[in-house]
């Protein structure tokens, strides 16, 4: 049986984190499970593509430089190249044959130490996706039971509810209309156009949303009544965009939300879904989840919140009464940015709607990770530390952008406000943090 | 897991500072929730926010969407944001001795 990997590589030891999924996922396993497990996924699962991967890297290390884990540790173990080393390198050389203890670390590498942020992928000179092996990775320990306890609730509550914060039906539509009401009382006639077939638009939005924060609905309902749009939300699940399912490595329940999701638009006629400041979400539906399904494309085009402020602010339909008067910075999200291309267009409403606007540095598709994405803060408590510990870089960032006079960062994503906001708290960095929804509700011209 | 100790009781807690067994919830855990979560001063109304998701918790083992909350305290959202500015996942769940709410949050 081959040892740990983390053995191999450092000389530190690095210490297990308790976990209920991983520690009883990791007990059912027998030598002979994992050895048929991991080369069903291995031959019916990869190809081409991961052959090419594992075959072209030279381990030059130019993909630790690229790494917010490496950059904040300068521990080798978290250098890309080495989450691959313990993870899948080791189960192609054995075949297959590696130990359950060897899976428990595998499993808490893909998991907890890669945020699958792509930015390895672009300093790469093969282009080698360190992402796409992670996923592999836990893609393996999903078919394997071996998945961390809190990410797992959420994958449950997506198969149970179809949403992820096991949100029943009844408390949705509820939800809308309660956020209908609030907002009525600021803008008379305001509506939440529920269930309206053949509106240009349908608008999405992630579990959390209704959950616990409703004012994104409210305000999202009071920017999309100022610009005149013909928008609708729907009453059935298929409401949230979101997919945890599709980083526990649960390919088919990815599949299966984001054909939910794509349906529910295609029964209201809509032209198109516009989805809000989510970047993870993003992804399921723009790449993974589209893909899972067989298609290459969306089958109804969706346009991310930050394009869709870029589309209104460009055409005049809001207006700012007076721009935001703190100086702000902007924490570019890896999925709308690096994987979509969104930076200039979201620079574009930031300008529109601020008088200061000081870039942090990196930035664009160069920016740092919030080290909460790739499902890492769904992993939960049991991690929080080590993520909040292992991106000291994006505090040396945040605080470069303070003392250049920053008081706000804009965060345009739910990973990354919530990443962000623990690093803010533990490095005492004393910054606001908003999204760019909260900014633009904030400056807007209202109707009366 | 960490243990807070706070006007000589005891409390098990995650990395997020949530404390892990319902059972050792007590005054002394809201007194030192108030201060790490920088709230003046107690009110009955924040009592009222506690009291609403213990039960909920206690009957479905869950948090309350804040929708719920808001109907049964009649508080308004941006009222609940004002008692518990970390809002109602974070700062009210954690003050009421609930566990971390999974998901984006």
């Amino acid at each position: 049986m081959s040892e740990p990997a983390s053995k191999i590589e450092s000389q530190k030891e690095i210490k297990q984190i308790k976990d209920m999924g991983l520690d009883q996922g990791v007990a059912r396993l027998t030598p002979e499970k994992i050895e048929k497990v991991v080369n069903e996924v291995l031959e019916n699962e990869t190809g081409a593509r991961l052959k090419a991967y594992v075959e072209s890297c030279v381990h030059c290390g130019l993909c630790s430089d690229a790494c917010h884990y490496y950059v904040s540790r300068k521990d080798p173990i978290f250098s890309p190249a080495a989450k691959v080393k313990q993870t899948l390198w080791e189960i192609l050389e054995k075949k297959g044959k590696v130990s359950p203890e060897f899976i428990r670390r595998a499993a808490e590498v893909a998991y907890t130490e890669c945020n699958l942020c792509r930015r390895c992928a672009m300093y790469c000179p093969f282009g080698i996706d360190v992402a796409y092996m992670m996923l592999t990775m836990r893609r393996i320990c999903h078919k394997l039971g071996v998945t961390p306890q809190y990410i797992q609730d959420t994958a449950h509550s997506h198969s149970a509810t179809m949403n992820q914060m096991w949100v029943k039906e009844d408390e949705w539509v509820d939800t809308l209309f309660w956020q209908e009401e609030e907002a009525q009382e600021e803008i008379p006639g305001l509506r939440i156009p529920v269930e309206k077939e053949g509106a240009d638009i349908m608008y999405s939005v992630i579990g959390p949303e209704p959950k616990f924060r409703a004012q994104l609905i409210y305000q999202a309902a009071v920017i999309l009544n100022a610009a005149g749009a013909d928008w609708t939300m729907p009453a059935t699940p298929g409401w949230d965009n979101s997919d945890m399912a599709m980083y526990t490595g649960d390919n088919e329940m990815m599949a299966r939300l984001k054909k939910e999701h794509f349906e529910t638009a295609t029964r209201l006629k809509v032209k198109r879904i516009v989805m809000g400041e989510c970047g993870h979400a993003f992804r399921s539906v723009y790449d993974m989840g589209n893909r899972a399904l067989g298609w290459k494309m969306p089958p109804v085009p969706v346009v991310h919140a930050l394009e869709y402020y870029y589309e209104l602010f460009r055409a005049g339909r809001i207006k700012v009464a007076k721009k935001f008067e703190k100086p702000v910075t902007l924490h570019d999200p890896c999925n709308v940015i690096r994987g979509r291309g969104l930076h200039e267009m979201t620079r574009y409403v930031v300008n529109k709607t601020c008088e200061n606007f000081i870039e942090m540095t990196p930035n664009r598709e160069h920016n740092y990770c919030c080290c909460a994405g790739g499902g890492v803060i769904n992993c939960g408590p049991p991690f929080r530390d080590k993520r909040v510990v292992s991106n000291s870089v994006k505090a040396d960032q945040i605080s470069a952008t303070t003392k250049k006079g920053v008081e706000v960062v804009i965060a345009p994503c739910h990973n990354c406000h919530g990443g962000l906001e623990d690093i803010i708290h533990h490095f005492g960095l004393g910054v606001e943090l908003k999204f760019l929804g909260d900014i633009i509700y904030e400056v807007m011209e209202k109707p009366e | 897991m960490a243990t807070v100790e706070f006007k000589g009781k005891s409390f098990d807690v995650d990395e997020d500072g949530f404390i892990t067994d319902y059972n050792q919830w007590n005054e002394e855990w809201v007194e030192y929730v108030k201060e790490q979560e920088g709230i003046d001063e107690m009110t009955d109304e924040h009592k009222l926010v506690i009291k609403v998701l213990q039960e909920y918790y206690e009957k479905n083992g869950i948090a309350p969407m804040v929708r719920v909350l808001s109907k049964l305290t009649k508080f308004k959202l941006k009222h609940i944001y004002e008692l518990f500015p970390s809002g109602p996942g974070k700062g009210a769940c954690k003050m009421a001795g609930l566990p971390k709410p999974t998901g984006c949050v």
